[in-house]
């Protein structure tokens, strides 16, 4: 744990004096759990005491006072969900895992909770493992649902997913072609753009798979840096007044062909985009 | 995004939205809710934008990504306009086809829903048996509207009902709107909102005053709310602008709780562009009102749902609530007058505005006006959200809209009102759904979860479920709350394990009639209901476990042992589905458990498809 980090956090709720809560929430998104050395951090800085400052992350079912596992598996209790077996279900996780629901295997590969409700009781027995929804889940599901976790939920198969195809796209202002057949990425002529950062000035290839967040570029460009796009025909920047639904950096602009507009995150890292299929609409 | 500087802006905007539309080109709706992604609406998406893009129909379809509808169970569903044709359960390898059809104008039969009784074809989604008896003056925006894009809410009249109330111009004619249409609060407690916001109207503004979104669903088995958060953002915030207008409110809360995502995604986006669009903030649309929005996120305890429990949870404290009076209208956030209204309070408001009082009191009866939303969930056929006009019956909405039992098992009650609420048997189900003949029963209307029950479901396991619920989340401040829940859950649990008496049953029902009497918060008020209301209409089963030590329902594993009858064909299901490797058998021969290895968790039972798996 840096404190510098838990600074940051804390200033961005400076002006707010009731954000203690938000805080935490920051603190343990960070760290999957709330650090002792964090919270002493967040007394100081606060001016509220440390007994207090537990006072809440103990209140709260939502905040950890021990680091989680990778893979975060949370059982659904709900009355719906509870009439269709939800116990039966949870403790088959327990077995599976060796452990109590709250707890952490030993390889820190998982942790089991019990939540109250999480809101989706048609669909019922209900469990979430790292934000993905398995619905009517029984006793026989869960040996298979821990297997998917470990492979990774998020996984995609590029060569066998239906679910991605090829876009070709062109610049907003000139609508000059931006893909580029000499270079490949995943296989497939890649989009080629300009791009800035921090006095940084060079070329980005993007995959013109939708759905594939492979890039290849000329700098190492740091997770979190806001990028500027240009076209390389025309030199205009390719910016739209859109900001991004995750996390408020612009959205870069590309027409579609076929129809419609695609539009990425400007922030390396951050995986939002959408594609619009009838032109721009806020 | 062109910021709109005054109410002529916004008329010429949605006039602009209004001309620009092609309401002949046919468009497919996908549901993409909580349900319908967790059902695999994300890919159906992809997939239908991957076909539209391929084939170049973009200029020939159009594709809308909504919120929930409310018939989850039919999820994930896909919806063609303009015909209204309505496809359930639509797997990927479907959507190529209904393009196809949608772009010709045809319908796929074999894909539509099919008749229970007659098993024949229903095509469009009005026609089927689940929507007939609604009245959808809130959830039918939800079909219409992608919920991250603003343009698409002002559409469809949108911001509309805000214009409308800058039109009128004096904030008194609004409350007196409000209270002409009788609009009681729909977080359960049923409060006229109209004097809410005349007492919040009436304190004088020191440091300013604050109006709160009360979306922390705490109910387990209640998701009303969350649909309209995550499919209808828009009216939420519009209906809290109109507040602000009448009550002279400066700052709005919207306090979410973090089990719901995806709501708390579409609410910061909604919330984004209303500020970017001029409709949040300084001097909106140059009317001289200044209010802004904010996001609060809850982390996880029930009993900040109670409003002075909210407001400390608001104010970064522990959420344990404090006795009234003041009330919140008085002494709210940091000490300013605080008025909090329930999700479904607010999106009623732009409802009303739009319509006005007297259309909204035409629905329902006279003192309960307007629509309620349910969340019908548990052992029935049709799951499901439905919006209902007060006075419906409980039976119309469990047998006529609900469709009734999943199987062969009856129903035979339903509960109402999440932990403060109570269980009403089978035969008063033509009770009529209302705030006051509900508690007459011996339950509340409550934010609306409706759980229905079987034979299948234990009245003592049911209530045994809410007191550990309601134990764990007892704030403490109560002695009667914090240890009564704990005594009436162990006795609860004594009952379940064949421990129990008849004097512990008596002990029970004073126990609950004390806490009743001597909490301070609704959480402790009411935390008995469920156990009285069991004990009640359900004293048999109560008594069959202390008497007989058996349970009826076969729920209750202390009570009862798992056995294999001759209908057994020897298929390994159970075999295989076993946990404890307590079944033993040859295939194709009957099966036997091993009691001493049986932990009774009746995975055995729920594979069996030949009912050769009995509970005793």
């Amino acid at each position: 744990m840096k404190p510098s980090d838990v600074r940051v956090i804390l200033n961005k709720y400076e002006e707010d004096r009731g954000g203690l809560i938000s805080i935490l929430e920051d603190i343990q998104a960070k760290y999957s759990y709330l650090p002792h050395d964090a919270l002493k951090i967040v007394s100081e800085e606060t001016g509220r005491s440390l007994v207090d400052i537990y006072g809440v992350a103990t209140f709260y079912k939502a905040f950890s006072l021990s680091p989680r596992g990778k893979h975060l598996i949370s059982v659904c209790m709900g009355t719906a969900c509870h009439v269709r077996g939800a116990p039966q279900i949870a403790e088959e996780f327990e077995r599976q895992l060796g452990i109590q629901s709250g707890g952490t295997t030993t390889d820190r590969e998982f942790t089991l909770e019990t939540v109250n409700c999480l809101g989706a009781c048609a669909l019922g027995p209900i469990v979430v493992v790292d934000g993905h929804y398995f619905s009517k889940v029984s006793t026989t599901k869960v040996k298979q649902i821990l297997k998917n976790a470990k492979d990774r939920l998020d996984k995609i198969s590029i060569e066998k997913d239906r679910r991605i195809f090829p876009v070709e796209v062109s610049c907003v202002r000139c609508n000059h072609s931006l893909m580029d057949p000499n270079f490949l990425v995943d296989g497939c002529p890649s989009i080629k753009v300009i791009v800035s950062f921090e006095n940084k000035h060079g070329w980005l290839l993007l995959s013109s798979l939708y759905g594939s967040y492979k890039v290849s570029s000329e700098f190492d460009i740091p997770t979190n840096t806001i990028i500027n796009f240009f076209c390389p025909h025309c030199n205009a920047e390719l910016s739209s007044a859109t900001a991004c639904t995750a996390c408020g950096a612009p959205m870069v602009p590309m027409i579609v062909k076929g129809g419609g507009m695609v539009q990425i995150c400007s922030r390396h890292g951050c995986r939002s985009h959408m594609l619009d299929l009838n032109g721009i609409n806020f | 995004m062109i910021k709109l500087n005054t109410i002529f802006d916004l008329n010429a905007l949605h006039d602009r939205l209004i001309s620009s539309a092609k309401p002949e080109i046919p468009t497919v709706v996908i549901t993409a809710g909580t349900c319908g992604q967790a059902s695999g609406a994300n890919d159906l998406i992809r997939i239908a934008k991957r076909e539209i893009l391929t084939r170049g129909l973009t200029e020939r379809l159009h594709l809308r990504v909504t919120g929930c509808h409310g018939y989850c169970e039919m999820e994930p569903s896909v919806l063609v306009e303009p015909r209204g044709t309505f496809y359930p359960n639509v797997g990927i390898d479907d959507i190529p086809e209904i393009i196809d059809a949608a772009v010709k104008g045809i319908t796929i039969d074999s894909l539509l829903f099919k008749e229970p009784v007659t098993s024949e074809p229903v095509e469009k989604q009005s026609d089927l048996p689940f929507y007939k008896k609604q009245v959808r003056t809130i959830l039918s925006a939800n079909e219409k509207i992608d919920p991250i894009r603003i343009f698409n809410y002002i559409e469809n009249d949108g911001y509309s009902a805000l214009m409308k109330v800058f039109g009128i111009g004096k904030s008194s004619r609004i409350i007196a709107e409000i209270k002409a249409s009788n609009l009681r609060g729909r977080g359960g407690a049923g409060f006229p909102t109209g004097l809410k916001w005349q007492f919040l109207a009436d304190q004088p503004s020191r440091n300013g005053k604050y109006l709160v979104c009360n979306a922390d669903e705490g109910d387990p088995g209640a998701y009303m709310d969350r649909s309209i958060l995550e499919g209808n953002p828009h009216s939420i915030i519009e209906g809290m602008i109109i507040g602000a207008y009448a009550t002279g409110a400066t700052e709005g809360i919207i306090y979410v709780r973090n089990e719901y995502p995806l709501a708390i995604k579409h609410l910061l986006i909604a919330l984004r562009q209303a500020r970017d669009l001029g409709l949040l903030g300084e001097n909106i649309l140059g009317t001289g009102l200044s209010f802004d929005i904010k996001l609060v996120k809850g982390a996880g305890a029930f009993v900040c749902g109670e409003e002075t429990a909210l407001i400390k949870s608001i104010e970064g404290k522990m959420g344990e609530p404090r006795q009234r009076p003041p009330f919140p209208t008085q002494a709210g956030i940091n000490g300013n007058p605080t008025a909090i209204n329930n999700v479904e309070t607010w999106a009623n408001i732009p409802v009303i505005i739009r319509n006005g009082a007297e259309s909204f009191r035409s629905i329902g009866t006279k003192n309960n006006s307007g629509t309620k939303i349910f969340s019908l969930v548990g052992k029935i056929k049709n799951t499901g959200r439905v919006e209902v006009p007060m006075g419906i019956t409980i039976g119309e909405i469990i047998y006529d809209i609900g469709g009734g039992p999943v199987g062969k098992a009856k129903i035979k009650a339903v509960q109402t009102g999440g932990p403060s609420g109570g269980c009403i048997p089978s035969d008063k189900f033509d009770l009529t759904i209302d705030y006051d003949s509900l508690a007459e029963a011996g339950s509340i209307m409550g934010s609306g979860g409706m759980i229905v029950m079987d034979e299948h479901t234990c009245m003592v396991d049911v209530a045994k479920y809410f007191m550990n619920f309601l134990k764990e989340e007892s704030c403490g401040k109560c002695f009667t709350c914090r240890k009564g829940t704990q005594r009436m859950y162990e006795i609860l649990d004594d009952v379940s394990n064949g421990e129990g008496s008849l004097e512990g049953l008596e002990l029970l029902e004073e126990l609950a009639n004390s806490v009743k009497d001597t909490t301070m918060c609704q959480l402790g008020q009411t935390a008995p209901n469920p156990v009285l209301s069991t004990l009640h209409y359900f004293r048999d089963e109560y008594e069959q476990h202390v008497e007989k030590g058996k349970c009826p329902a076969g729920v209750c594993r202390s009570l009862i042992t798992y056995s294999i009858t001759e209908k057994c064909n020897g298929c390994t299901a159970c075999l295989r589905a076993c946990p404890e490797e307590a079944i033993s058998g040859k295939k194709k021969e009957r099966h036997s458990i091993d009691q001493s290895k049986c932990t009774q968790c009746g995975a055995c039972w729920s594979v069996c498809k030949f009912d050769a798996v009995e509970v005793l």
